[in-house]
């Protein structure tokens, strides 16, 4: 390792105007280990209200653990993580409510393939957000009408193609109404033809003021959506900056050797 | 966004850092579940067993194991000894017998369910069917039925008469048994089993270097057909020489003194300190494994529990050893001299006769009735209909188990066999059995636990097996929990051998298939 | 946005759903010549194999058809002594509550059938090949069996001077067996006259519904009942009946005449309603927005029911079937003698007062801000009931036990409560749930306390097949629950949880269920408290229970194994709780994964009731091997009843191992 990793916070102000909104997640040293390997070393990271946040690197250098940390799928062990001013801790309340407020989308798309696709949608709202079932339903044909498939309702999951699964899940998460929404490399297990009418819903999704944070190999993507890049390289943090600055002038090497390797 | 939401990241923030209170921890909450439920088994337990003493003692019965040793005056119907002289033999007479029903059970069930399972699979139509009629008709019947069906069976064959058999004088079949001629151990046995043994080792290196030699080379060096011959030249010579080994006896007398002068504080001490010793050998390499360069990891609820579970056993041996049956390492110390003192006797200079007989069968007829004498090895109906069922019965099972493998072998490879040119029986053998037997092997070794298990079916038609036994004993004491005890252990030691056989089989597969 | 790539919507939507199209569409019958040269003797080898076990075969259906027909067999036994095998010494006059019991069996199964049954048809081909085959047996079987025994005027077998039999010429033999023949040449020809009249095309493709045959068997064996003189033999009044060449009792044939008609009825009746469900969702389908639903994957061409049709009717029925084991058992069979002064002064205002009280602290547990002081509370209710069962068990107070019951339900019903929290209709639901509860609690008490007023000769009023019924079914409803629990224990991310669930599972897998059975026939009363008893049937449903629950726990949890972890971070992402998160999302596809494996355990479990047998239970396999040969009329006859036993289990195992089979497919084909 050649260069010094730009550790500290980093929470490098992009512009004013983002400075000044509230904290919606905030990291602070967070580390994670698997047995003896450290999938996160010292992560400090704060994602303002209604930011896209895309987060860049090479496979296994930390990107998945530190998204499903925030959403506690995986406890860090040391460091904070508060979400939308909730510790994450081991306080079952805290972690049922983050849950709640944190929506979450899975590189598997992980629908549940005994439901139809509305109920995958109102299973949560019911018994969750105990809405009444009309309720959750007419939420959930909302939604579905939103990521572009509203005839889909009574099919199975199995019976549709990667990227209409993908987006029921969107859906799914959405239904929660969640503050954030995290994207668990959303696209790659899609077929190249079905990746475009899944980034159009993030797209669309990003544009209505939700707070995202993405993990995601679309480099199309993340230079036209995201207000921040984030890059990293086993399990540390090495560079942040607008997506102007990250794909023009990066700042150090790692960075520059990825960029050589993926553009 | 709306009011409460606001108000409780307020009340969070302002509790940054802090402990939640205890039935908010997720892993305090994990853990009282788990430990109030572990209490809960305990206690629920020591209600059971309190209450059981009660009962006991209010009918003037004491939980003891004396019957072991107590003469119980009980006769056994068949086994190595019909006349036990204690509990504890007539239970080991079944033990032996359920043993010995479930060995030859499963090496018949065995052949006879591969066979029916490749049978199913032929591309001859009338074979195909008349194997699945076989699966279909004995797996759907309830083994009892179909022991009970054998026994009705059996029992309308013929009166013991003299001079009947097929092969006249040598093998009796009526509806008493079968009787055949009895093969036993006889004086020179364990001098001819050294010279075995050597011939063993000296086989064995013989084969390695003829291997290793032909691997070289390439020269056909026949490793497996000089292994046979030396096995076998050492057999036919051991046969007249084996007296040589006659001397073996003395050295073997004085190890059983050796052996039987170890105090008993000794082996106890060695016991404990075994245990305690594995113990943290077995932690102190958990930690190691689990640092990290960083420092100790966290550990999970397992890793804990691990650590835990492995201190309270290793404590749990001690307590045993010293203080709860200190009997346990005289007996030891006494059974292992008396084994060794039993193993010196079989040598000396008397033993000269071969080192293995057979006798005819004979039959007398003490009354009225004509019956199977001593001398040939008498197979009772009870016996042939309990073994007959759980065979039959086990065999189908395994048909369909193996018939399950073969198909699960993916179809290119039996394509890709015969692409190279190799015979539909070779391809069979080295290609598509190999693959399969690891699919096949871990169902059948359960179909073996349960042919095991189902030997106890004995009761039903009057075996003497452990369980028909063990129900006359304590008819005989009343000593029922006890006896039932010693099923448990005896059938949970045969599961755990079964499995630990498979598994080894299965791990060394593995392997090879690497 | 382009659209899935489905086929356009079903055809049979609109067809007859009980026919399906062909299922994989299978090659051109062979003519029948070179089918036996391609299929039996297409080279030495395989011909050598042929005749081996076409000889083994024929030897093997000599030896049976000898046996059964032999002069010595007397199946008489296993007639006369029918209604003993299969309800033991249940009293005559009292038998309308057996046809009750099979009437109400009768009732689902028609009713379950029509709604959910989807069968398919039989191929000319295959009718054919049953009837032809049925024929060649039969033929076979006339000509390998073994010549009668002669016998003399007073009809004593005929023995030459030797002693041996003396039996009739082959000729002779063949002669008299000629209505044999007859039913030989009349399968044949009915194949050969199908076979001549369709060509191989329309053989194949032309379908007779199953429903026919299943319905129309029986009908036929119903209907012959009262034309072919079966012979009249029974025990009436405790007298031994024997007469030949005359027709079956008027109170079998009406009966069963009935019984079938009940089955179609209803069968009618459920096809009526699912027809109507699948009208009206149709209808609802042809508005412009919603797209038909059908199957893509699915082989059978059978129509899918809409999702939501029938649901309420499939829930009830299952509830019913739940329930009727217990009903039929002890209100029907057992006909309890009810004391009404202790029902109106005691269990009525008890029942009353639990309900009510228990809807208010449900109601109270179920508002949306209980939070965790709900939760407490709920784990109060808890330790309250348990240290009822304690207080019980040291006899410091006593309690009904129904009471104490009841208190453990709603203490279950309170941990449950934060599922159901915050809108009102689930909350009623809970609460609803409560008041089934007490209601069946309050009923089954006192029913199950109430003395029979069946008079048998042993304390055992039912016996035989039925009792082998009664504990599969128990036995099997029991522990299923427990092997669900078990199994979510041992897959737990929890070590004690694992760790005694592991250790329960393996010791009782290790043990023969003999030894258990003897364990608690035997040894269990020592273990009990004094005072309190359980009767010997009980016993040994517990031990069948504790068995069977280690065998179903492996069997699910092959399932649960089988999930992927996508699922449960799924469910956890969306913020449900970890009961919801298994009942919900890990249940449902675990348990669906492993249906083939719990069919299978219950058929184990089915052919293990014949276990009752050793420890002095008179099952039906008792009754066959111990009871009827200790008959002053049947003296030693044991051989007859065990094949016939051996029949009736295989039937019923067979059946649910074909049903089994089907349903692997099924689930192996629609992996939705």
């Amino acid at each position: 390792m050649s260069t010094q990793p730009a550790h500290g916070d980093a929470t490098i102000a992009v512009s004013d105007e983002l400075a000044a909104r509230d904290d919606m997640i905030v990291c602070r040293e967070v580390d994670k280990w698997f047995g003896d390997f450290q999938a996160l070393s010292g992560i400090s990271a704060t994602i303002k209200e209604q930011e896209i946040v895309v987060v860049l690197g090479p496979s296994g250098s930390g990107k998945s653990t530190w998204i499903r940390c925030i959403n506690r799928l995986e406890a860090h062990q040391s460091g904070q993580i508060i979400v939308d001013g909730i510790e994450l801790t081991n306080d079952l309340r805290n972690i049922e409510k983050i849950r709640s407020e944190v929506g979450m989308v899975f590189q598997q798309f992980n629908l549940f393939p005994h439901l139809t696709v509305l109920d995958n949608i109102t299973l949560a709202p019911i018994w969750v957000r105990k809405k009444s079932r009309p309720e959750a339903e007419e939420l959930a044909e909302s939604l579905l009408e939103r990521v572009g498939i509203p005839e889909q309702a009574q099919k199975f999951p199995g019976q549709l193609s990667g990227g209409q699964q993908q987006r029921v899940a969107i859906a799914r998460a959405l239904a929660m109404e969640p503050r954030v929404m995290l994207f668990d490399e959303p696209t790659s297990a899609l077929d190249p033809e079905m990746i475009k009418e899944v980034l159009d819903v993030m797209e669309e999704l990003a544009r209505s003021g939700m707070t995202m944070m993405v993990v995601t190999h679309e480099m199309g993507f993340a230079r036209e959506v995201a207000d921040r890049i984030i890059f990293m390289e086993e399990g540390e943090i090495v560079e942040v900056g607008t997506p102007h600055h990250f794909f023009t002038e990066p700042a150090e090497e790692r960075t520059k050797l990825f960029l050589s390797q993926v553009l | 966004m709306s009011d409460p939401r606001e108000a409780a990241r307020d009340a969070s923030l302002s509790a940054l850092g802090t402990r939640p209170p205890f039935y908010r921890d997720a892993t305090v909450v994990r853990w009282i579940a788990q430990v109030g439920t572990l209490i809960l088994v305990l206690a629920a337990m020591w209600f059971l067993a309190t209450e059981a003493g009660d009962s006991l003692r209010a009918r003037g019965a004491n939980i003891d194991f004396d019957f072991i040793s107590d003469y119980i005056g009980i006769q056994v119907g068949s086994g190595i000894d019909t006349n036990p002289d204690s509990g504890g033999r007539a239970l080991w007479v079944g033990m032996v017998n359920t043993i010995r029903m479930a060995a030859a059970g499963i090496a018949l069930a065995s052949v006879i369910g591969v066979l029916v399972g490749l049978a199913r699979l032929s591309s001859n139509w009338p074979l195909r069917r008349l194997a699945g009629v076989y699966v279909e008709a004995l797996r759907n019947i309830p083994l009892l039925v179909q022991i009970l069906v054998y026994a009705a069976v059996l029992a309308t064959l013929p009166n013991v008469s003299f001079g009947m058999g097929p092969i006249s004088g040598w093998i009796h079949v009526s509806n008493k048994g079968l009787s055949i001629p009895r093969v036993f151990v006889a004086d020179g046995f364990y001098q001819w089993a050294v010279i075995m043994l050597i011939g063993a080792v000296v086989a064995r290196i013989t084969y390695r270097r003829l291997a290793e030699q032909r691997e070289q080379t390439g020269a056909q060096t026949n490793a497996g057909a000089w292994a046979t011959g030396i096995v076998a030249v050492f057999a036919i010579v051991g046969w007249w020489v084996h007296p040589i080994f006659g001397w073996l006896g003395s050295p073997l007398g004085s190890l059983a003194d050796g052996v039987g002068a170890i105090p008993q504080g000794v082996v106890q001490l060695i016991a404990a300190l075994a245990a305690l010793a594995v113990a943290v050998w077995w932690i102190r390499r958990f930690l190691a494994q689990h640092r990290t360069p960083a420092g100790l990891t966290r550990l999970t609820d397992d890793d804990w529990f691990r650590m835990i579970f492995a201190v309270v056993a290793a404590a749990i041996v001690v307590l045993f050893v010293t203080v709860l049956w200190p009997g346990l390492s005289s007996w030891v110390v006494n059974s292992s001299s008396d084994g060794l003192g039993v193993l010196a006797d079989k040598f000396g200079n008397g033993r000269t006769g071969p080192p293995i007989d057979a006798m005819r069968p004979d039959i007398v007829q003490p009354g009225n009735f004509a019956n199977y004498g001593p001398a040939g090895l008498n197979l009772s109906i009870g016996f042939a209909a309990v073994y007959f069922g759980v065979v039959f019965y086990t065999a189908a099972f395994i048909a369909e188990i193996v018939r399950g493998g073969i198909l699960a072998v993916p179809k290119g490879q039996s394509e890709a066999a015969q692409a190279v040119g190799l015979r539909r029986s070779t391809a069979l053998r080295r290609v598509i059995l190999p693959q399969a037997l690891r699919v096949i092997l871990p169902p059948v070794g359960n179909q073996y636990l349960n042919l095991t298990k189902n030997t106890s079916l004995a009761i039903a038609v009057g075996y003497s097996d452990l369980v028909q036994i063990g129900q006359t004993v304590y008819n005989q004491t009343g000593k029922t929990l006890q006896v039932m005890a010693v099923w448990m252990l005896f059938y949970l030691a045969c599961s755990l051998t079964i499995s630990a056989v498979v598994n080894f089989f299965n791990i060394r597969m593995r392997i090879v298939e690497r | 946005m382009t659209d899935p790539m489905l086929p356009p919507a079903s055809t049979a939507m609109g067809a007859e759903p009980v026919i399906p199209a062909a299922s994989p569409p299978d090659r051109p019958s062979l003519p029948p010549g070179r089918w036996i040269r391609e299929n039996l003797f297409p080279n030495t080898r395989n011909s050598i194999l042929t005749i081996f076990a076409i000889l083994i075969a024929l030897f093997a259906y000599r030896g049976l058809l000898n046996f059964m027909f032999s002069e010595e067999r007397s199946w008489i036994a296993v007639r006369t002594n029918l209604r003993l095998m299969f309800t033991q010494a249940y009293p005559e006059h009292q038998y309308i509550r057996v046809w009750v019991t099979v009437g109400t069996i009768m009732v689902l199964a028609g009713v379950s059938a029509g709604i959910w049954a989807r069968w398919g048809g039989v191929t000319v081909k295959r009718l054919m090949g049953w009837l032809m085959s049925g024929g060649v047996l039969t033929a076979a079987g006339v000509l390998v069996r073994e010549p009668s025994v002669l016998t003399d005027a007073a009809g004593e077998s005929v023995r030459d001077d030797a002693g041996e039999l003396v039996r009739e010429s082959f000729a002779a033999a063949m002669a008299d067996r000629w209505v044999w023949w007859a039913i030989a040449i009349a399968l044949l020809a009915l194949g050969l006259v199908l076979w001549t009249s369709l060509d191989d095309l329309r053989r194949r493709t032309i379908e007779i519904p199953v429903a026919w045959l299943i319905f129309g068997l029986p009908a036929l064996l119903v209907a012959s009942t009262w034309v072919v003189r079966y012979g009249h033999y029974g025990f009436t009044e405790g007298e031994f009946i024997a007469e030949p060449g005359q027709l079956v009792a008027m109170t079998t044939r009406v009966p069963w005449t009935f019984m079938w008609l009940i089955l179609v009825a209803s069968f009618a009746l459920g096809r009526a309603a699912r027809d109507r469900a699948i009208a009206s969702a149709q209808a609802a389908e042809e508005t412009p927005n919603g797209g038909p639903s059908d199957e893509g994957a699915d082989d059978d061409a059978v129509p899918e029911l809409p999702r939501g049709a029938l649901a309420r009717t499939r829930t009830s029925v299952n509830l019913l079937w739940v329930l009727s084991p217990f009903f039929l058992y002890w209100v029907v069979m057992r006909d309890p003698e009810i004391d009404y002064a202790h029902v109106f002064s005691t269990m009525l205002p008890m029942g009353l007062a639990f309900g009510a009280a228990g809807a208010a602290v449900l109601w109270l547990l179920t508002r949306s801000d209980a939070g965790e002081v709900g939760r407490l509370a709920a784990i109060g209710l808890l330790l309250l009931a348990a240290f009822h069962w304690v207080a019980a068990y040291f006899g410091w107070y006593s309690m009904l036990q129904v009471a104490r019951i009841a208190f453990l339900l709603l203490a279950v019903a309170g941990l449950l409560a934060p599922n159901f929290a915050g809108v009102a209709a689930q909350r009623r639901r809970l609460v609803g749930a409560w008041l089934f509860m007490v209601l069946i609690a309050f009923y089954g008490a006192t029913v199950i306390n109430s003395p029979s007023t069946v008079e048998t000769p042993t304390d055992m009023f039912i016996g035989g097949f039925s009792v082998t019924l009664l504990v599969s079914v128990l036995t099997i409803m029991l522990s299923f629950p427990i092997g669900v629990l078990l199994a979510l224990a041992r897959t737990s991310r929890q070590p004690i949880f694992r760790v005694l669930s592991t250790i329960y599972i393996e010791v009782i897998r290790g043990v023969p269920l003999i030894t258990l059975l003897l364990f608690f026939s035997g040894v269990l009363p020592l273990f009990l408290p004094d005072g309190m008893e359980l009767a010997e049937l009980a016993a040994a449903i517990l031990g069948y229970t504790l068995f069977s629950a280690a065998y179903l726990a492996e069997n699910v949890r092959g399932g649960l194994q089988s999930i992927r972890r996508g699922q449960y971070e799924a469910a956890d992402a969306v913020g449900l709780t970890t009961t919801q998160r298994t009942g919900f999302i890990v249940l449902p596809q675990s348990l669906r994964v492993s249906i083939p494996p719990l069919v299978g355990q219950v058929i184990a479990t089915f052919k293990e009731t014949s276990l009752l047998a050793i420890i002095g239970l008179f099952d039906f396999l008792r009754m066959a091997n111990s009871v009827i040969p200790n008959q002053s009329q049947f003296l030693g006859v044991r051989r007859e009843n065990l094949l016939f036993v051996s029949v009736v289990y295989w039937v019923v195992a067979f059946a649910m191992s074909k049903y089994s089979q089907r349903l692997e497919q099924r689930v192996g084909l629609g992996q939705r």
